[in-house]
């Protein structure tokens, strides 16, 4: 068959369809849209670290990097220089630094380093000229943040570092040279020197970088191995984009969850568009076969259908989805930032792009062939063979097919939490195999109530919802209606499980103490920065409303790939964790232990790396490696790569510092925690780098940072509600306008406007009713699927809370809204002239 | 031309006897001829043209075209049959609502080798001598029903086949337009020499045959034009 034959017979076939076609179009690229927005955020949060450390270390092999915020003896360097191999050995101080201006503060990367490594490292070094800058005591920062706090070139900004304050100079920088994608990279560079003074780091470094002479790559490891002597950690010169491809891994695994429902939302919102015209090509494919066309001609021409919706579809989604990245779904790290410097570059990468297009092609080619597979490739003898009488009642066979997916999520649920998609699946397949017989069983059970209701309407609505002719176009409706409900009450309330599950962090861990005293700075918002407490302390503890002043440690630890929070409360303090973040252990035996000293509790996915299990010893790779037991498991408290719990005496003697992080605060019973806070502050002084907060209002920071982490996750639950609302609109709306000639009969037999209109409301009504309430129901069930899966694979700690004020709303909103944009093509379609009825 | 054998085809049914569509009809057909056969509704008229187009395969029997059994026919060389030496016009008329009626018209020619504008050019002359010159541009709702037949009949014509098979092609027209359709049905064919296999079961419409024989049953059997007036089985 030639092309041109396909593409006119495509041409003149879509002037007929082409409501149903654009509607396919939307569920398609909704689902697209979601999914290349979703993968963009991942890819540029991911990428843009990437970029960075490549950008800092360029091609050096290997660093030799300390454990702790206190770094290691300089003298090292010469002891590295010395490794036979080495080719070249750069040393970097790396502090979390907060520089202040004028408009403002920001949380920086300040990385202190000698022209050595500038010539040997990434562009990011060079261009930024630190050779230049070799003997001077300036700081050079991005233009974007110089201009975010209000300061620019040779004017001086405040650094503040742990507990610490200086002032220093800016220097110019030449951001033509800088690559864009570095430009914004949160990082402050320093000459080495200069940097150890703001950071009150004399002698000390955190890293070495090094570059290995060609293949003696094994003999400088080794040589590290040496020196690092298990208190220091040797590995790849880029190693920070695996800790942070390892950390941003749950948020992009419930994203992409979250994505791939909404996908398959969109999917199946055009699968039933599609339904709507599967007669009028069923009807096609008999002529075409009457008319001698070939399995294979149909095929072609049904495959023009599928590949244009799915281009087209593609396209739209692809350009709706860069929208969504760009105006909702910005890569926001949240509080992964407080530990990885994050830039703000936007990645789009050819693999998210083919994916997309092959998920759009995919569906359009499912969408559009899989309902007509049975006239496609049925023999000649099934297809034009005329039907016998069917065997026993088709609702029994739905039934038990509905049963055994229904099994085979249970089972799911049961077994594997993890294949969540795949219990989503077989879950749809359920309600969709359940939704004809539910719709049989409300016509019949209206059918009886008519006697009580006045009019014709609910009447005639019966009937035609009875009607075998309507019967694929009726359930196509009520699919739509229960898929949208089922995807947005799914999404939703295990979403909003998630959130509760972090405010339950939250407020466990900051409601130990009535006030928290801390470095300041965004970065910091854990306290995982060590300062020095004594004189603070020392201060605090005269005021008059202060009961007792506590030291609280805490940082960041690499373990193996996971840079995991360290959370050393005081070892007097009643509960240490909160009790529902407790996963495996008991509760009771985990506190005593922790009081007692020597035990640490850990999340599940740490443990699960290192194979431990409660009550199993483990080498700690602290500053001071330390052998520590598991008292218990745990979530990962919100902190996606996992968290550690111990005392702040095991803490103290495994970092080998007595430096707290933050200071818990009591007050004597009556003090109000926010006046009290205000003495804090000025018995600090207005230039105290410390900043004083109540529990409560440090457990809302905590808060809003958790669903600043988790906005992509809100993002995508919204915009399955509103795309669930538009596609049963336009579905309703389009399905009402096929009726004109029916409708134009029922006038011709005197039915007036307002009877036809009431009545299309009432099926209407009757059909959303049933597929929304059963999609609510099933949403239910969905939540439990999404919300284990979120526990078992991502770790994030999920209070389950039974989302039925969620079902009933969506149910509501879905199809009240929907209803009421049904009402106007109704009224339209219902002024159709009887004429058209008449016209043979 | 087309010449039917012992020609058997029993459908099964889930409770009861299978039910006997066709048994063992035999007929032959000469070219130019127009054979009615003529019969009431569930006599089997459908199927037995189902299995003259081998889109249903006999129980027992052969379909010889041109001395060819059809009924023996891969799935593709059945297709390629009904393409090039087969008419079908069906009751149904299932134009596609987005074409003309040059687009429905063409339908067949543009599923052979033709580009859609040749198919288009080449159907203009039928659709002229079946009196739809002017209205070849029109949509199917624009059309009556007799003009959607016509288009139907041109569709089957298009491409020139030896036979042609009508399934009550007037079914769905009043007296003076059915007459139209025969008509032109019965001229075009006597003048292209194909042979034309009518199934109906209104007398008036196997009043335009060459010869007729009824269907009673799955059976063939005489016709008689007189009881073909009276109600069937004596209702």
């Amino acid at each position: 068959m030639k092309l041109s034959s396909i593409v006119r017979l495509y041409r003149v076939r879509l002037r007929a369809r082409i409501m149903q076609e654009l509607f396919a179009v939307l569920g398609i690229s909704i689902g697209l849209a979601l999914l290349f927005a979703s993968q963009v955020s991942s890819t540029s949060l991911g990428g843009s670290v990437e970029q960075l450390s490549n950008g800092l270390v360029g091609h050096m092999r290997f660093q030799l990097t300390a454990r702790d915020t206190h770094g290691f003896d300089e003298r090292l360097l010469s002891r590295v220089e010395s490794i036979p191999g080495v080719k070249a050995a750069a040393p970097v101080l790396e502090a979390s630094a907060n520089v202040i201006g004028s408009a403002g503060a920001r949380s920086v990367e300040l990385l202190g380093t000698e022209p050595r490594f500038a010539r040997l490292s990434g562009e990011q070094v060079r261009n930024f000229g630190v050779a230049k800058l070799a003997q001077a005591k300036a700081l050079m920062l991005p233009a974007s943040i110089a201009r975010a706090i209000g300061r620019s070139s040779l004017q001086s900004v405040e650094v503040q570092i742990g507990g610490r304050v200086a002032p220093a100079l800016l220097v110019p920088e030449l951001p033509g040279e800088v690559p864009a994608s570095l430009a914004s990279g949160p990082i402050a560079i320093a000459p080495l020197a200069y940097a150890q003074t703001l950071a009150g780091m004399k002698g000390r470094l955190s890293s070495i970088f090094v570059r290995s002479s060609p293949a003696h790559d094994r003999e400088v490891l080794e040589g590290l191995t040496r020196i690092a002597a298990g208190r220091l950690n040797v590995r790849p010169a880029n190693f920070d984009g695996t800790l942070f491809n390892r950390a941003a891994q749950p948020i992009d695994q419930s994203t992409g969850l979250f994505s791939a429902i909404s996908a398959l939302v969109g999917f199946l919102f055009a699968f039933n568009a599609l339904l709507l015209s599967v007669p009028q090509r069923r009807h096609l494919i008999e002529d075409l076969r009457l008319d001698g066309y070939t399995r294979r001609m149909i095929v072609e021409v049904l495959f023009v259908d599928a590949l244009v919706l799915g281009v087209v579809s593609s396209v739209i989604g692809l350009l709706f989805g860069d929208l969504l990245s760009l105006a909702l779904f910005d890569a926001n790290p949240g509080y992964l930032s407080f530990a990885f410097p994050i830039g703000a570059h936007r990645i789009i990468t050819w693999s998210s792009v083919a994916l997309c297009i092959a998920g759009g092609m995919l569906a359009a080619c499912i969408g559009v062939l899989a309902p007509l597979r049975g006239a496609i490739f049925s023999t000649r003898e099934t297809f034009f063979r005329t039907p016998g009488r069917r065997r026993g009642n088709g609702n029994y066979w739905l039934l038990a097919g509905a049963a055994l997916c229904m099994a085979a999520t249970l089972l799911i649920l049961a077994l594997s939490p993890a294949a969540a998609i795949t219990g989503v699946l077989s879950l749809t397949a359920a309600l969709l195999l359940l939704l004809p017989v539910l719709i049989d069983t409300v016509a019949l059970g209206f059918a009886r109530l008519q006697g009580r209701i006045a009019g014709a309407s609910p009447y005639l609505a019966v009937i035609e919802l009875r009607a075998r002719v309507n019967r694929a176009r009726s359930l196509a409706v009520a699919a739509t209606g229960a898929i949208a409900v089922f995807g947005s009450v799914a999404i939703e309330t295990s979403h909003g499980d998630l959130l509760e599950g972090l405010n339950r962090v939250a407020s466990g861990l900051n409601r130990t103490s009535d006030l928290w005293v801390s470095p300041s700075g965004l970065a910091n918002s854990l306290a995982t920065t060590p300062f020095d407490g004594s004189s603070a302390s020392a201060k605090i503890a005269k005021l008059p409303g202060v009961k007792a002043v506590r030291l609280y440690r805490g940082s960041f630890l690499d373990i193996g790939d996971r840079r995991a929070w360290v959370i050393a409360p005081p070892r007097d303090v009643e509960a240490p964790l909160p009790p529902d973040q407790l996963v495996e252990g008991s509760l009771t035996a985990a506190v005593s232990r922790f009081h007692a000293g020597g035990w640490v509790i850990i999340s599940r996915a740490v443990a699960s790396d290192r194979h431990l299990r409660v009550g199993d010893s483990f080498l700690l790779p602290s500053p001071r490696p330390t052998v520590l037991r598991v008292a218990a498991l745990s979530t990962n408290f919100g902190w996606p790569p996992g968290a550690i719990v111990l005392n702040a005496e095991d803490y103290a003697r495994a970092w080998g510092s007595a430096d707290p992080s933050a200071l818990e605060v009591d007050l004597r019973p009556g003090v109000s925690p926010v006046l009290a806070a205000r003495e804090l502050r000025s018995a600090l002084g207005p230039r105290s780098p410390l900043r004083v907060q109540t529990a409560l209002a440090r457990e809302q920071e905590f808060r809003a940072t958790a669903r600043q982490g988790l906005s992509r996750l809100t993002q995508i639950s919204i915009l399955v509600l509103i795309a669930a609302v538009l596609a049963m609109a336009a579905m309703m709306g389009a399905m009402i306008w096929q009726r004109r000639p029916r409708l134009a009969d029922m006038k011709v037999d005197g039915f007036d406007r307002g009877v036809l209109w009431r009545t299309l409301l009432w099926e209407s009504g009757l059909l959303l009713g049933s597929g929304c309430s059963l999609g609510a129901a099933f949403g239910l069930l969905g939540q439990t699927l999404l919300s284990r899966a979120l526990v078992t694979v991502t770790g994030f700690p999920v209070a389950f809370s039974p989302g039925l004020l969620i079902a009933v709303g969506s149910f509501t909103l879905v199809s009240l809204t929907a209803i009421v944009i049904i009402a106007i093509p109704g009224g339209f379609a219902t002024r159709v002239r009887p004429a058209l009825s008449l016209r043979d | 031309m087309l010449e039917l054998r012992e020609l058997v085809k029993h459908y099964p049914m889930v409770y009861g006897e299978p039910v006997r569509a066709v048994d063992s009809v035999s007929l032959s057909v000469a070219r130019g001829e127009l054979l009615a056969i003529y019969g009431p509704s569930g006599s089997g008229k459908t199927t037995l043209l189902m299995l003259i187009a081998a889109l249903l395969r006999p129980d027992a029997g052969e379909v010889l075209v041109d001395g060819r059994n059809v009924s023996e026919l891969s799935a593709r060389h059945a297709a390629r049959y009904r393409m090039r030496e087969l008419g079908f016009v069906r009751q149904a008329v299932n134009l596609m609502p987005g074409g003309d009626a040059l687009d429905n018209a063409a339908l067949k020619l543009m599923g052979g080798d033709m580009g859609a504008r040749e198919a288009r050019g080449r159907i203009r002359p039928l659709l002229g001598r079946l009196g739809l010159q002017e209205r070849s541009a029109h949509r199917p709702e624009q059309l009556s029903m007799g003009e959607r037949q016509r288009v139907m009949l041109a569709r089957a014509l298009s491409t020139e086949p030896k036979l042609v098979l009508a399934d009550e092609p007037t079914g769905n027209l009043d007296t003076q337009r059915g007459g139209e359709v025969l008509c032109l049905l019965q001229e075009i064919c006597r003048e292209r020499g194909a042979a034309v296999v009518l199934v109906t079961h209104d007398p008036h419409a196997a009043s335009y045959a060459d010869r007729v024989q009824a269907l009673r049953d799955g059976r063939l059997v005489e016709y008689e034009p007189s009881c073909a007036l009276a109600p069937v089985n004596g209702r």
